[in-house]
């Protein structure tokens, strides 16, 4: 870290003496931008010739390249493939360039510049874009062979002496995305940029995702070059994954949302925005092809296909799965399409006219291709009338890619909205309850949760374990998602659905004569068709059996026991032993077993979400997934999200961003600070989901359901002092309270009621809602002046203000403190990008970073450190404000 | 239009003296002749289908046939039914309409006349018998199609009515021969397709509803009927909602007008005074018809609980929508005043915009399915003693419980039922009776909905113990007690309820069979639900571990049984005399003998510690804190008998047992259905003229 602090200083000299020859320049400064932008603007158009996957870095320079227009248009149909050991080559390909510019940049900058600067003036700035292209597709044609051989030659003639400190940052191994993207928004030399750009694609995928708010931030909000070098990578992705499209469509949408409303509608970002969501960026042809030859998913359609259930004599048709439940939903169908195809265009319609509901059928076209080939075999095989139609209906869905999700994410934003108009919580609970219930009826579908780390198909929302949150005006509400992992959820065929009834049908099916199938054999006689059996043994009788009772005889046991009971008047000769229990068991079991359930919350009708997030999580998991008709799947899991309706996540995400970026700097440093990010999903400026932290109740339901100080709690949780379980607890908690600490001194996160701070199963403390950070708070009061918040309630739990723990507490945040410092420019990285162009209240005031700056404390010594936080801590455990703004919670909001 | 018609009766009755006939009528007669009517006018037929149609002159006609006769005009009549299928086919939509109902028509005059005749007799008469099944085929065909197609919403209506007519010529649906032919042709889609279209549900979803319950009933027990194979087998979810929502509707309806009704008749001088007019118009046959037509939506209900196991799911589906936005745009879409074969309902004056209620706003088709048999079971109208439950309601109250007791019985109901986080509160119609206070309008907390049903059983049991005795409903409404118990205890779930209530519930019962032994054991086996009651106090005893909610309710349970002591002392005695004696009733009776061990056992072992404590203390009357306290101390020296099958319950099954009620219940849906259907046909030429002033 320290090479990158000295390397940080090297970027900043080389900039500025490169600024310094600007400025001796006879042109303005920005024409001498633009003359040295045409010369390093060329290998801009490196990955793209790549993807025709031209191996030698020379001759990749030397086909010709599309312009960049084409990509940022989104329309060009391509087929890119860039994978990364190509990317890689691109990338040192630009990086001799960039070492080529050095070069020239010294010697021959003189020398050339003036021409350059005199033609650039008659063509006039708003021509830049095609002159630069043109340019740089003649360099890409003609020149650049002979400059990389010159640059080589060139190389060796400069050698290392004339290298700047800059070549060699972007070469060594400790040039990562953090860099990269400080240097993208640092750096005002396009060159550079056009590399990062470029370099982008060979950094692993999680670690540019990570930064993708500040990318699409810099793509909105900073210059054309900013922009015109990261969207390649952008679009290159986007080809790649739905995911990913959404993200960055939804991030562009709410970034975009702070400009006028005028200039939003022309800038990049709204333009990017809309080719993402037309989806434009599919994958290229050739890949769906490929894809479209694989096994072709179990199509299993709601309502247009499988509608009236199997018939039986198809049941018996043994094929692939797949081809088993085509044939069967079609031939069901069959009838209804001869006479009257109203059946299905109906459903058509109503499928594609239904906006709020999702399109389960737009699963993919890859779908669709693999049934029309099923339909044809089949069709092929037993022509008859009507399959025709069938299938020119069916083909009529046109799949969306990303139709789906954007569907299910609109449904959910869409309950939310509707709950909000509800006056009580009750009321929000049930109908809650019931919205989702009728979204499971479209389920399973190609849609997930953008929260979840790993792929997966969303199958079921088990609806009754929805609860509504705790919120005055919106109605944030947290939902579980049952979901089958899949290999890739854009590929992988969607699970067939399970009734919720669990029913298997064979039986019944099987069971039953076929009557509707023949009816001819009946209407030639008149005879009665012989009762196959009763009804309720063929179609009534409960299949899962594990209710099922069977009476074993009970009249003749009951017989037998009689016996037992009045010998005298009845014989018995195989009298059973009789089973005598005694009253006192049954009552002892009882309570045993009452006591023996973890604590639970009461139900609190005001308070719905409090019994469901105390319960703990491996519980819930276990309880739904024996209630759930997916439950016996291997790759069956279950999720949880938070969905907000009306609330800007955009600090959120940005908080977890810091938080993120802290932690990992801790862990570096291996100080033991425990904090726990959760994943923000940012939907639009107001709107978004949340990754509920499992397992954790506010401090303010604790208080109020048990009725007892934190301390008494951990004691009743955990154990006594002396236990092994209460000691692990409070240093998690000890952890947790230091990280959460720092976080709030150095992020400044106010509005610490105690409604807004979790208490997990483990002890630890986890701070949520970052609604009020760095320069704002609420309504500015002026309440929560100290640093962080540390109540008596707190110190208690870490055994007082004298014992290790609290000592202990005090060490882990001068270690936590010193070691963020070390890493303070990723941490401001983070936060100064997100301000460009930013609205966002925190950024609030023209000092936010500055402040920030400030709060590492760059230039004291580390025994300045630790008094600060011994000042700190003492300063907010006396803090009267602390006390002042939780009587104030109390008393407007009854927050205890 | 009233006029006209009356217009037209008049000048038929006087036609009897002058030759001045309906051009349609002069037609008609020249069906009923030995000649084709085509052979002197080749356009006769499509002329025909051009007139109004006389109803009441073609059904009279036939009626008036008698045996020699029918020989003579068969072949013309073969080809009037052939002409009206043809019909149907026609563009012009009046001939449609017209054919339409000269099919109803000829199918029941074609009845009228023929009770007595087979069915065969039936259809070679009004079909010919070789063509017969070509000729169905058509009908179902060209119906179907109607049905489905984007035609007027009154042809679909007509169409429905046609078939509600078919289905309904004969008492017994079964012997309705020519039904064989709308097996074979199956209409089972079009009538799911209306369910499930919202727009066609809304119009014609309570006859679809209703034909659909009564096709499914057609020869349930002979043969196999493929409406009951099909419906069992639908897995759609829009469709099984469809008919849940049509079903919701009507129940909805019928609870809201009982309601209103209730309102007026609890409403200050004023109102009194306009319901007791308004009474004498409407009178009681309003209110039984409501009751009786709401009997086949039942039936529907109980089908597709019964049938299809994908059904319970749309139980606990609630219907946010309905009720606050489709509800108000068409107003009772389910029941269409005019078409309908729905009750007249208290029509639009008293449908004002449906109150914003919030506890309207979320229902489900149980929460309503719950309200209405609250209402059924509970005879509350003043005019009658209590105690009258008149047959209807009899068996409403039946085919509620038994649809009840399917639900008890389903996995998937009970764990919906049973759900925490479900919650709801649940207004039941509860009687107003002397011994407690009028509703007490205490607010019901939110509770999962098996308290609901645990509440409406409570209230079952408290108010029907009277000289006409249900002993039918008693045994099933304990057996469902019963069944929901076994599944907390297999499952484990502690539910908060009111045990109590349900505890003295069943003592009472106990103490009634008793007081009125004679009586009742002249009609009914007491000693079956004697023994089904202490059953279920034996659950309690010996599982109470694990379902009951907290161990002071396990320590209740016994208070109660000490405290009610007596109840179970006068049981043992009664039954150990019955079970002495030779007789009838001995064996059952010893059932009860032995079943009733435990609760003698805490009874005689708590009895004397609780007269030493007072003894001791020197109280006269201990409190229940008290006798709890004694209770607790107790429970040690105390030994129960587990006794086998306590959680055993034998499954519902329609065959053989309920198979009588039920062919009586379809016969008289099947009467009151085809009442129905006579009645508003006539009316439904008002629409026709409307139809055919536009086409």
């Amino acid at each position: 870290a320290c090479v990158y602090v000295a390397m940080g200083d090297t970027e900043l000299e080389v900039s500025s003496s490169q600024q310094e020859e600007l400025q001796k320049s006879p042109s303005a400064s920005s024409t001498s931008t633009t003359s040295s932008l045409s010369l390093p603007s060329s290998p801009s158009s490196g990955p793209r010739p790549l993807t025709s996957s031209s191996p030698s870095a020379s001759e990749g320079l030397s086909t010709s390249s599309p312009p960049l227009d084409v990509i940022s248009e989104g329309v060009g149909e391509l087929s890119l493939v860039i994978d990364t050991e190509v990317a890689k080559k691109a990338c040192q390909e630009v990086l001799q360039k960039v070492k080529l510019l050095k070069g020239e940049g010294q010697s021959t900058l003189v020398t050339t510049k003036p021409g350059l600067v005199n033609g650039t003036r008659h063509i006039g700035s708003s021509d830049r874009d095609s002159r630069r292209l043109c340019t740089s597709q003649k360099i890409g044609e003609e020149e650049a062979p002979s400059d990389t051989v010159k640059s080589a030659r060139r190389r060796q003639n400069n050698n290392s002496s004339k290298q700047s400190w800059l070549l060699r940052l972007f070469e060594s191994k400790l040039f990562d995305i953090s860099m990269a993207i400080s240097y993208l928004y640092n750096s005002k030399e396009p060159g550079v940029q056009a590399y990062i750009g470029n370099r982008l694609f060979s950094f692993r995928y999680e670690d540019v995702d990570f930064y993708l708010p500040q990318l699409l931030n810099m793509y909105i909000h900073m210059d054309e070059d900013v922009g015109d070098a990261i969207k390649p990578y952008v679009v290159h992705r986007c080809r790649q994954s739905i995911n990913f499209s959404l993200q960055c469509a939804w991030l562009l949408g709410a970034y975009s949302s702070d400009m006028h409303i005028s200039t939003q509608r022309h800038s990049r970002g709204t333009k990017l925005r809309k080719v993402i969501l037309s989806d434009e960026l599919k994958p290229a042809g050739q890949r769906a092809r490929r894809e479209a030859l694989q096994p072709p998913p179990p199509c299993h359609h709601g309502q247009g296909m499988g509608e009236h259930g199997l018939s039986p004599s198809k049941r018996t048709h043994q094929r692939s799965k797949s081809d088993a439940t085509v044939t069967i939903s079609l031939s069901s169908n069959l009838k209804r399409t001869a006479s009257n195809p109203k059946v299905e265009s109906s459903q058509d319609e109503d499928m594609s006219s239904s906006s709020d509901s999702l399109k389960l059928e737009a699963g993919t076209l890859l779908s669709i291709v693999s049934l029309a080939k099923d339909v044809i075999s089949y069709a092929l095989e037993k022509p008859k009338e009507g399959l025709l139609i069938v299938f020119l209906n069916t083909v009529k869905i046109k799949p969306v890619r990303l139709t789906p999700q954007r569907e299910f994410i609109k449904s959910l934003m869409g309950i939310g909205k509707r709950l909000a108009t509800l006056p009580t919580k009750e009321q929000k609970t049930q109908r809650l309850i019931s919205e989702l219930s009728l979204l499971n009826h479209k389920l399973p579908a190609r849609v997930w949760l953008p929260t979840a780390a790993f792929d997966h198909h969303v199958v079921r929302v088990p609806h009754t374990q929805a609860v509504v949150l705790n919120s005055k005006d919106k109605a944030p509400y947290l939902i579980y998602v049952e979901v089958l992992d899949c290999e890739n959820f854009e590929t992988s065929s969607v699970p067939v659905r399970i009734p919720e009834t669990r029913i298997r049908s064979t039986r019944s099916v099987e069971n039953l004569p076929d009557c509707g199938i023949t009816p001819d054999q009946r209407a030639s006689s008149f005879s009665t068709v012989p009762n196959y059996d009763n009804d309720d043994e063929a179609w009534s009788v409960d299949d899962i059996g594990e209710l099922q009772v069977e009476l074993p005889e009970i009249h003749t046991n009951s017989c037998d026991n009689i016996s037992q009971f009045s010998v005298d008047s009845i014989t018995s000769q195989e009298s059973k032993e009789p089973i005598f229990i005694a009253a006192g068991d049954i009552r002892r079991r009882l309570s045993e077993q009452l006591a023996h359930t973890p604590t639970t919350f009461k139900k609190d009708p005001e308070d719905p979400s409090a019994v469901a997030l105390k319960e703990p999580w491996q519980e819930k998991v276990r309880r739904i997934r024996e209630a759930s008709p997916y439950g016996h799947l291997p790759n069956w899991r279950l999720l949880s999200v938070i969905v907000k309706c009306g609330d800007d996540l955009r600090q959120e995400l940005l908080a977890f961003q810091v938080l993120k970026q802290l932690q990992s700097i801790w862990e570096q440093e291996r100080v033991p600070l425990w904090i726990k990010p959760y994943k923000i999903l940012v939907i639009s400026s107001d709107s978004g989901m949340i990754e509920p932290v499992v397992n954790a109740v506010s401090i303010h339901q604790v208080k109020k359901q048990s009725q007892l100080s934190l301390l008494d709690y951990f004691l009743q949780e955990h154990g006594n002092y002396t236990t092994e379980a209460f000691l692990t607890a409070q240093r998690n908690f000890v952890q947790s309270c230091a990280g959460y600490c720092l976080i709030c001194y150095l992020l400044q996160v106010k509005d610490r009621h105690n409604g807004n701070i979790l208490l997990d199963s483990e002890g630890h403390i986890i701070h949520i809602d970052f609604g009020f950070i760095l320069s704002s708070s609420p309504r500015n009061l002026g309440f929560e002046t100290s640093a962080f918040k540390l109540t008596n309630e707190f110190v208690d739990v870490m055994g007082g203000q004298d014992g290790d723990m609290f000592n202990y507490y005090k060490m882990l945040m001068l270690q936590g403190l010193i070691a963020a410092r070390k890493h303070m420019e990723k941490v401001i990285q983070i936060v100064e990008i997100m301000q460009q162009g930013s609205q966002l209240p925190c950024f609030h005031g023209s000092s936010t970073i500055r402040n920030l700056k400030e709060r590492f404390h760059m230039s004291l010594t580390e025994e300045q450190l630790q008094v600060l936080v011994e000042q700190m801590v003492d300063g907010s455990m006396r803090s009267i404000t602390t006390k002042l703004y939780d009587g104030f919670q109390y008393l407007t909001n009854g927050i205890m | 239009m009233a006029q006209e018609k009356k217009a037209g009766l008049l000048r038929r009755t006087s036609s009897s003296k002058k030759p001045l006939k309906e051009k349609v009528v002069l037609m008609y007669d020249e069906i009923f002749t030995k000649d084709d009517p085509a052979k002197t006018n080749p356009r006769f037929w499509d002329e025909l289908f051009l007139m109004k149609v006389n109803l009441e002159y073609l059904e009279g006609k036939l009626e008036s046939l008698d045996g020699d006769e029918v020989m003579v005009v068969k072949d013309n009549i073969n080809s009037l039914f052939h002409h009206c299928v043809l019909a149907l086919e026609e563009e012009h939509q009046i001939k449609v309409v017209n054919a339409l109902q000269t099919l109803c028509a000829l199918f029941r005059g074609v009845h009228q006349k023929n009770k007595s005749a087979t069915g065969f007799d039936i259809i070679n008469m009004l079909v010919g018998f070789d063509k017969a099944e070509l000729r169905m085929k058509d009908l179902m065909e060209s119906l179907d199609s109607l049905l489905c197609g984007d035609g007027s919403e009154s042809l679909k209506s007509l169409c429905l009515k046609l078939l509600l007519c078919l289905v309904t010529v004969t008492d017994n649906i079964s012997q309705n021969t020519i039904l064989e032919y709308v097996m074979i042709n199956s209409i089972f889609e079009a009538i799911l397709q209306i369910v499930s279209d919202v727009s066609s549900r809304g119009q014609h979803g309570y006859d679809a509803v209703v034909l659909l319950a009564l096709l499914v009933n057609y020869r349930k027990y002979e043969s196999v009927n493929p409406y009951i194979v099909k419906l069992s087998i639908v897995d759609d979810e829009p469709t099984l909602d469809g008919l849940g929502m049509v079903v919701h509707q009507a129940l909805t309806e019928y609870n809201r007008q009982y309601k209103n009704k209730e309102e007026e008749n609890h409403g200050g001088f004023f109102s009194t005074l306009t319901s007791m007019v308004g009474n004498m118009f409407i009178a009681d046959t309003e209110e039984k018809l409501s009751v009786q037509t709401n009997e086949a939506i039942l039936l529907a209900l109980y089908e597709a609980v019964h049938l299809n196991r994908n059904f319970i799911t749309v139980l606990a589906q609630s219907h946010p929508e309905i009720e606050m936005t489709a509800a108000p745009v068409t107003p009772i879409p389910t029941t269409p005043t005019s078409l309908g074969t729905t009750p007249p309902s208290l029509d639009m004056m008293h449908n004002p915009e449906l109150p914003l209620d919030p506890n309207l706003q979320t229902s489900n088709l149980l929460i309503t399915f719950l309200k209405y048999s609250s209402i059924v079971m509970q005879d509350t109208k003043g005019n009658f003693p209590i105690a009258i439950l008149n047959e209807h309601r009899l068996n409403s109250a039946r085919l509620c419980l038994i649809i009840l007791t399917c639900i008890a019985e389903d996995q998937y109901a009970d764990a919906f039922l049973h759900d925490d986080n479900m919650n709801f509160r649940v207004n039941l119609h509860r009687m107003p009776m002397r011994h407690r206070k009028k509703a007490a309008d205490k607010t019901i907390p939110s509770r999962p909905l098996v308290c609901a049903v645990l509440d409406l059983m409570v209230e079952f049991i408290v108010t029907h113990m009277m000289k006409e005795f249900p002993m039918d409903l008693y045994m099933r409404c304990v057996q469902i007690i019963h069944k929901l118990i076994c599944y907390q205890k297999k499952c484990r779930i502690r539910l908060h309820y009111t045990w109590r209530e349900l505890w003295s519930a069943l003592i009472n019962l106990l103490k009634f069979l008793l007081s009125n032994e004679t009586t009742l054991l002249a009609k009914h086996n007491i000693f079956q639900l004697a023994l089904q009651v202490v059953s279920l106090f034996n659950m309690f005893i010996t599982y109470g571990d694990t379902f009951l909610p907290t161990p002071s309710s396990y320590d209740e349970l016994y208070y109660e049984i000490v405290r009610m002591h007596q109840v179970f002392d006068n049981l043992y005695c009664m039954v150990l005399r019955v079970s002495t004696n030779v007789g009838q009733w001995k064996e059952p009776a010893s059932k009860v003998t032995y079943a009733l061990v435990n609760v003698r056992a805490i009874i005689n072992h708590f009895n004397p510690k609780i007269e030493s404590y007072a003894a001791v203390n020197h109280i006269s009357q201990l409190s229940e804190d008290q006798v709890l306290e004694v209770v607790r101390s107790n429970y040690d020296t105390l030994t129960l008998k587990l006794q086998d099958g306590l959680d055993q319950f034998e499954r519902y099954s329609e065959q053989p047992k309920e198979t009588a009620f039920f062919k009586e219940l379809v016969r008289s849906i099947s009467v009151n259905v085809r009442k129905n259907v006579s009645l508003n046909t006539l009316s439904q030429d008002v629409l026709l003229k409307e139809f055919s002033s536009i086409s």
